[in-house]
């Protein structure tokens, strides 16, 4: 009885660990998958999984965007994920998000492109700091 | 004769500057109090002792000069100095403790929209940013030292960080324990020289988007990824020493998306990667030296026009490593520690041409885990048989005339 338990354990350990789930991004030694920079800003970073379960991080959002565009390999992917501007360090789905382009926060490939989960949070932000509000499938095009 | 006094008199008025003392004892005991109080022209002038003060706004044309090393602390409320002037000094203070932020870019000291000024001698510790300089132009930045605690996260700033500057020198710093020393976005026509950039986080110097511009002399050891020049056209690069820059993905120098550049005279010692080059054309580099890198170049993307002459690779695991099957590149008369030809002739030439990629190296571009078997003798034998007929190497990448004696010009 104790031995089926036991492998009981371990079959439900192994089905755990082929779950497709996104990696965390190891910040500063993670490299971007588009650029080649490495990846420390917490505030525009973003990552996609595929569906086999390869995380690949980026350094920026529009390094991932312009990396979907360029493959056209959106459908894919199990996650597509953006960092929140508004809490640091936290992935949000991309294509849920809202995205903000201001002049006033730049970020780190130059095309001053950030993501926010909340759209309250986003219009705050952009009240704030001014631009212009794009949704998922703007945001693709915008970088054709 | 009267008339002739009266314009000495007049001169001597126009000419005269005071000077403001700051100190404990003094009548003046806070610096943000003394540059209210100054006019253009003016001295500030900071005696020893400690500061508590942040966000000091100066929008004059005034010196600001510390005596004896004044300590400036901004108990991590915000910007310490934020300037918006023209012909104004910075100079001999320390400043620290700087506000840590994710959505501000807090720095020691803010420029904003100024020319003609000069920041000297100061030591910053313990800052997110170090020095700001936003939309400026012909300002020197000399011999400060810009330090940080940057570990392992991301809540790190930029020693010296530019953006849409000209006509900028920045000499003689020393910038170490930071996210990037140096870096500069929207810059042109600016020097960097004689810098020592050390154990930042991402890289030592960093260019985005700017053109025009030349570093020279500088030092880059211990980073995390050596120096990165992205996206920038005509930038001159030489005399600089890049080394020590280990890790997986880490490189001496990282070049992407460069056009007409120089890179002469550098040297590139024990990096992972000497130069890693991304779709860059009509690049020449001259006189370099690869001492002991794991890849000394290392091609990664469309790379057409670039001319590779009398550089030495010394002893490198691999001299060059290549992703086509076609070369636009051309490489002549180089020093190759591997080169096992011979001089017949005596003219310091080799007699037959070498082939600096190895089929090896084709391996391990196409499944980096294979690199264990580096030393192995079934990598000598296909490397061998793919010296004497290549079959996946491009046929025309060779060095016909590879140098006999390795080439002894001062770096």
């Amino acid at each position: 009885m104790k031995k089926i338990s036991i492998i009981i354990i371990l079959f439900g350990l192994l089905l755990l660990s082929c779950t497709v789930k996104p990696q965390p991004i190891d910040y500063v030694s993670d490299h971007c998958n588009f650029c080649d920079m490495t990846v420390v800003d917490k505030t525009h970073a973003a990552e996609y999984t595929t569906k086999k379960g390869k995380s690949y991080p980026f350094d920026a959002i529009e390094c991932l965007v312009r990396k979907i565009n360029r493959e056209n390999n959106e459908d894919k992917m199990a996650y597509i994920l953006v960092a929140d501007y508004a809490n640091p360090g936290e992935l949000t789905n991309a294509k849920e998000a809202y995205y903000l382009i201001t002049k006033k926060i730049k970020s780190p490939m130059g095309a001053n492109l950030s993501a926010f989960k909340s759209e309250d949070k986003a219009k705050k932000t952009q009240e704030e700091f001014g631009g212009e509000i794009y949704n998922w499938n703007e945001i693709k095009s915008k970088f054709q | 004769m009267k008339n002739i006094m009266i314009i000495f008199l007049l001169f001597s008025l126009v000419g005269h500057s005071k000077t403001i003392e700051v100190c404990s004892s003094c009548k003046t005991k806070s610096i943000q109090v003394a540059v209210s109080k100054a006019v253009d022209g003016d001295t500030v002038l900071i005696k020893k002792g400690l500061y508590k003060e942040f966000d000091i706004f100066v929008d004059k044309s005034i010196h600001i000069i510390g005596e004896n090393n004044p300590i400036i602390d901004g108990e991590k409320k915000g910007y310490v100095f934020k300037i918006q002037a023209d012909n104004f000094t910075l100079s001999g203070l320390t400043i620290k403790n700087v506000e840590q932020s994710y959505t501000k870019d807090y720095a020691a000291v803010l420029v904003m929209r100024s020319k003609n000024f000069r920041i000297e001698n100061n030591i910053l510790e313990q800052v997110f940013f170090g020095f700001m300089i936003e939309k400026s132009k012909y300002g020197i930045i000399s011999n400060n030292e810009v330090s940080s605690n940057a570990q392992k996260e991301a809540s790190s700033g930029n020693g010296v960080h530019m953006w849409h500057c000209k006509n900028m020198r920045v000499e003689g710093n020393k910038v170490h324990n930071l996210r990037d020393g140096l870096y500069f976005e929207f810059v042109s026509h600016s020097f960097i020289s004689n810098n020592t950039s050390y154990k930042n986080l991402r890289y030592g110097l960093h260019f985005m988007f700017s053109n025009n511009n030349e570093y020279h002399h500088n030092e880059f050891k211990n980073n995390g990824a050596g120096v990165a020049v992205m996206f920038s056209k005509f930038i001159k690069m030489h005399h600089n020493t890049f080394h020590f820059n280990w890790g997986t993905a880490s490189y001496g120098l990282l070049l992407k998306e460069i056009y007409d550049g120089e890179i002469h005279h550098n040297y590139f010692e024990q990096n992972t990667i000497g130069i890693n080059i991304d779709g860059c054309t009509r690049m020449n580099y001259e006189n370099n030296h690869f001492v002991r890198n794991g890849w000394a170049i290392k091609f990664t993307g469309g790379c057409y026009l670039n001319s590779f002459m009398f550089n030495n690779f010394m002893n490198n695991s691999f001299d060059l490593s290549y992703n086509s099957k076609l070369n636009d590149n051309k490489f002549e008369a180089n020093y190759w520690s591997d080169y096992t030809g011979y001089d017949l002739d005596k003219d310091g030439i080799g007699d037959v041409p070498y082939r600096p990629v190895k089929l090896f190296s084709y391996i391990v571009n196409q499944t980096p885990e294979t690199l264990v078997l580096l030393r192995s003798l079934f990598v000598d034998i296909i490397n061998f048989s793919e010296k004497v007929s290549p079959v996946f190497t491009p046929d025309d990448l060779v060095d016909s005339k590879p140098i006999m004696k390795e080439i002894h010009d001062k770096y």
